[in-house]
């Protein structure tokens, strides 16, 4: 590091550089020194963070997670979800079904009552007007 | 063996003392912030050289030191000079490469056009000093600026090797890897860049 200029003319480059450096004013110097306290005080600030804020692979896939377990609240409290549940259950489905069936059911108790009577009307109806003897 | 009044006392006897991670955060920041103080002012200047204005010269040299800080502060203090330089030129040929299509984006629209000449004057430049001028420093400020000139005239590569190499005193391994390239780009470059400043400047210096 810092190897001499080889000959005069590279010597006199390196020369004036280094004076036009020493001529800087001292606003360009402040706004200079400002920049570098900036700079070392970034260097604190990601010491003061948490770790994991710090690890730079870690802090996407903390999101990711974040996103992911917002997304199955977001579906288990939906109107979705919570027919997801119910069907799930089915309890009260499948006693409507049975009522439903057993309605059914009764329809068919309904005709053959229906049926014994109309044998009951047609005995009445015979005892109440007998025919000729035979 | 004598008996310990504390438990840092037994420490010191058995291995000396246990280091603070926090220590040697504080040892390194110090290093970095002295290192910062000694190469900031060197940084401004070759990077006015290369965009000539002045602001912009100090905002890609903040954004130089922010990125080391950030980044490469726990890095060997020694790989640090070529990688500030390397964040340092990287941000400068951004900064030139913005200007191009920002001036390419302008010609399409309407209104005066810049002069690449007035763009770089200072007002102040035209006012009178009230001091009285030394001869040796105006000559030597005259000099400077004819070899500012010559750089801005020459191909960026060239130009980062002889400011890399010269100003700032870089080997060619060091000046390598701050401009990303091989050692023998290095010294084409280097040895290009003296010729051509040799044969404009040679004359006047």
């Amino acid at each position: 590091m810092n190897e001499q200029p080889r000959d005069s003319f590279e010597a006199r480059a390196q020369a004036l550089f280094h004076d036009s450096v020493e001529g800087v004013d001292y606003a360009t110097r402040a706004r200079l020194t400002q920049a570098r306290n900036a700079a070392i005080e970034a260097v604190s600030a990601s010491r003061r963070r948490p770790w994991f804020f710090r690890i730079g692979v870690l802090t996407p896939a903390a999101g990711v997670t974040a996103a992911a377990i917002l997304g199955v609240f977001l579906w288990l409290g939906s109107p979705l979800g919570q027919h997801a549940v119910t069907v799930a259950d089915g309890q009260s489905n499948f006693e409507d079904l049975e009522l439903v069936a057993a309605a059914d059911e009764g329809s068919g108790d309904a005709m053959d009552m229906l049926q014994d009577d109309i044998e009951f009307y047609d005995w009445a109806d015979k005892s109440a007007n007998p025919g000729p003897a035979a | 063996m004598p008996p310990f009044d504390t438990l840092n006392q037994a420490w010191m006897v058995w291995d000396g003392p246990a280091p603070a991670p926090e220590e040697a955060v504080l040892e390194y920041t110090r290093e970095l912030e002295k290192f910062l103080a000694e190469i900031e002012r060197r940084a401004f200047r070759m990077a006015q050289v290369a965009l000539r204005d002045p602001d912009d010269a100090l905002d890609v040299v903040q954004d130089a030191m922010l990125k080391l800080a950030r980044k490469y502060a726990s890095r060997p203090s020694a790989e640090w000079r070529p990688l500030f330089y390397r964040i340092l030129e990287n941000g400068i040929r951004d900064l030139q490469r913005r200007r191009t299509v920002r001036k390419r984006f302008m010609t399409w629209l309407p209104g005066p056009k810049e002069d690449p000449e007035s763009e770089a004057q200072d007002p102040l430049d035209n006012v009178a000093d009230a001091a009285p001028a030394i001869p040796e420093a105006l000559m030597q400020g005259q000099a400077m600026q004819q070899l500012e000139v010559s750089l801005r005239a020459l191909p960026a590569r060239q130009r980062e090797a002889f400011m890399l190499r010269n100003f700032e005193g870089l080997d060619v391994a060091e000046t390598a890897s701050a401009m990303g390239c091989s050692e023998g780009s290095v010294k084409t470059h280097y040895s290009r860049a003296v010729h051509t400043l040799r044969e404009q400047l040679g004359e006047v210096w």
